[in-house]
């Protein structure tokens, strides 16, 4: 059973403000309730799948400079410094 | 001056002459106008940009300049890959007016085989869905009844290749997003193998599962495109450094002698009643050309939904966290606001499936449930692999149908994400093990409605996998669209 609470509590998290709390609430808890199908299923191995990269397949450590057409989307102010809201 | 010819058919009447690009991009975009009203596959027409680049293509071929393979071909993108200059919006009121500072590898590659791109086409918001009914545009209607659903998310690069506003699209499969359209619209739609297609420029949604796919009207088709955008990028440390192939060479090889598993999970209960003699039907052709067909048995299938959710919304719950207002998002200042609420004021503009998603996502992804619900899925992941190893091991191909239903109506699901959900029934076990899967158009229900055929084979093996898909392909005449 998921509490009203959590979801609340998750939207939060996430920064999300639930014009319809209760629809998403009943939604995400039949969605969840369907995600415990998991709780059955027998396992023989516990190994998950993963992607390995040789260290070789790694660039090379050293500064590529950005260019500028890839930052013309930021907010900024006349000084071209990002501008973010207040954090407290 | 016929729309509805295939991709190669163009190519070589170009070649010949007896076709000029501008005449048949003015056409096309003549056609765009015509059909778009009630389709809506489009989000953005590049109308003057593509007659331009169609007029420079034809005075190459008459000076005869060396010509990219594509010969002036119209192609259409899904709104979810970067095309610099162009606006790339994910059919989300977020990135409504974002145009990506950089074409994705798909895109380059394209253009600089001349393609064409005539214009960005609909989805399901940032890839979230399998109808196309949640973007926030408007949903993009069937073309072969548009009171129906294309099937989705890449509603409108498969409605957009049925409607013949385009000649072949690029959409992207995350849990069966190229193959559902493909199969409600009457068109072939391929998703590779994991680690074949670069997915730079890919506006993310789930980086582990996802991949760009070719849609076109036949096997033919995205054996070409699949030849111009496969193989190794620096920019996606994901891509395979595999030698290059020749997806269109030997295509007709044949299937004689082949084996074909017939996925027991995927064929029996809750199959619509058409769709499953249609996939007999299918059976019983390839089993004439000299295959074998055998059923097999992948019980991990019966978990995969849960898994595939599961997992694909803890990735996007991720990914989502980059549309904070300050790098991508609407236009209003800072001054005024706490942090939080700028940020979901921002958000407000989500959609219903996004939200969802991002709330799934953190609840599974949370101190008390990620072992009860992220590692799980993950181990089924693990588990469906494994038996797909094995089964390979015993058959060449593997067989379904690619939806388990027919096309059903615009509003009839919409309101129930998990019956939504479950439609994905046949597709996410690919996305889930990497494995590549193809949907092949192979009848039409009594109503008139697509009904498509899924093929499946082994990692890297699309060589293989084009062969079979181009022998089922030859077996069933299909009608054309009336124009």
């Amino acid at each position: 059973m998921v509490e009203k609470k959590e979801i609340e509590h998750l939207a939060d998290l996430v920064k999300v403000d639930l014009n319809e709390p209760e629809k998403y609430i009943k939604q995400v808890e039949q969605i969840l309730n369907y995600f415990n199908k998991l709780d059955h299923v027998e396992f023989h191995s516990d190994d998950t799948l993963g992607i390995q990269i040789a260290k070789d397949d790694l660039r090379d450590d050293v500064n590529v400079p950005y260019q500028d057409s890839l930052i013309e989307h930021l907010k900024k102010d006349q000084n071209n410094f990002i501008r973010a809201p207040k954090m407290v | 001056m016929n729309l509805g010819i295939s991709a190669t058919e163009f190519v070589s009447q170009v070649k010949e002459g007896t076709i000029s690009v501008e005449e048949f991009v003015a056409k096309t975009l003549e056609r765009i106008d015509k059909v778009d009203k009630k389709i809506h596959a489009f989000i953005t027409v590049d109308s003057q940009n593509a007659l331009d680049k169609a007029k420079a293509i034809d005075k190459k071929i008459k000076s005869k300049e060396k010509t990219g393979v594509c010969f002036g071909m119209p192609i259409s993108i899904k709104d979810n890959i970067c095309t610099a200059g162009l606006k790339t919006t994910c059919a989300s009121k977020m990135l409504e007016n974002f145009v990506a500072p950089y074409d994705a590898t798909v895109t380059s590659q394209l253009k600089s085989e001349d393609a064409i791109i005539i214009g960005k086409v609909n989805l399901d918001e940032f890839a979230m869905g399998s109808t196309t009914e949640f973007s926030s545009f408007g949903p993009t209607r069937n073309p072969w009844n548009t009171e129906y659903v294309p099937g989705g998310s890449s509603g409108g690069s498969g409605a957009s290749v049925a409607a013949l506003e385009c000649l072949a699209s690029l959409g992207s499969d995350t849990g069966g997003s190229v193959r559902s359209p493909a199969s409600f619209c009457s068109v072939v739609g391929l998703k590779p193998t994991y680690g074949l297609i670069s997915r730079y420029g890919l506006v993310s949604y789930a980086n582990s599962i996802e991949q760009i796919g070719p849609v076109a009207k036949t096997v033919e088709d995205v054996a070409f495109l699949l030849n111009i955008i496969s193989g190794h990028d620096p920019h996606d440390n994901t891509t395979a450094k595999n030698p290059k192939i020749d997806y269109v060479k030997d295509l007709a090889t044949g299937i004689s002698g082949k084996k074909i598993g017939i996925i027991s999970q995927m064929t029996g209960d809750g199959v619509d009643k058409e769709v499953a003699s249609a996939t007999n039907t299918a059976i019983s052709k390839l089993q004439d050309l000299g295959a074998q067909c055998v059923p097999i048995s992948l019980d991990a299938v019966e978990h995969s939904i849960a898994a595939y959710y599961t997992i694909a919304a803890a990735e996007a719950s991720s990914n989502l966290s980059r549309y904070d207002n300050l790098r991508y998002g609407f236009d209003f200042g800072t001054e005024g606001y706490e942090f939080k609420a700028f940020i979901s004021k921002a958000r407000s503009n989500f959609g219903p499936e996004v939200i969802r998603r991002m709330l799934l996502g953190a609840f599974v992804l949370s101190a008390g449930y990620y072992g009860k619900y992220y590692l799980k899925a993950q181990k089924v992941r693990t588990m469906i692999k494994a038996q797909l190893d094995e089964a390979f091991k015993k058959v060449d191909y593997l067989i379904s149908p690619t939806m388990p239903v027919l096309p059903f109506k615009v509003g009839e699901k919409i309101d129930d994400p998990l019956k939504l959900y479950l439609t994905d029934i046949n597709t996410v076990t690919a996305n889930l093990s990497g494995i590549p899967a193809i949907s092949v158009p192979f009848a039409m229900s009594s109503s008139g409605l697509p009904i498509g055929i899924q093929l499946f084979a082994n990692s890297f093996k699309e060589k293989e996998l084009l062969q079979v898909a181009h022998a089922l392909q030859g077996t069933t005449t299909l009608p054309e669209i009336t124009p």
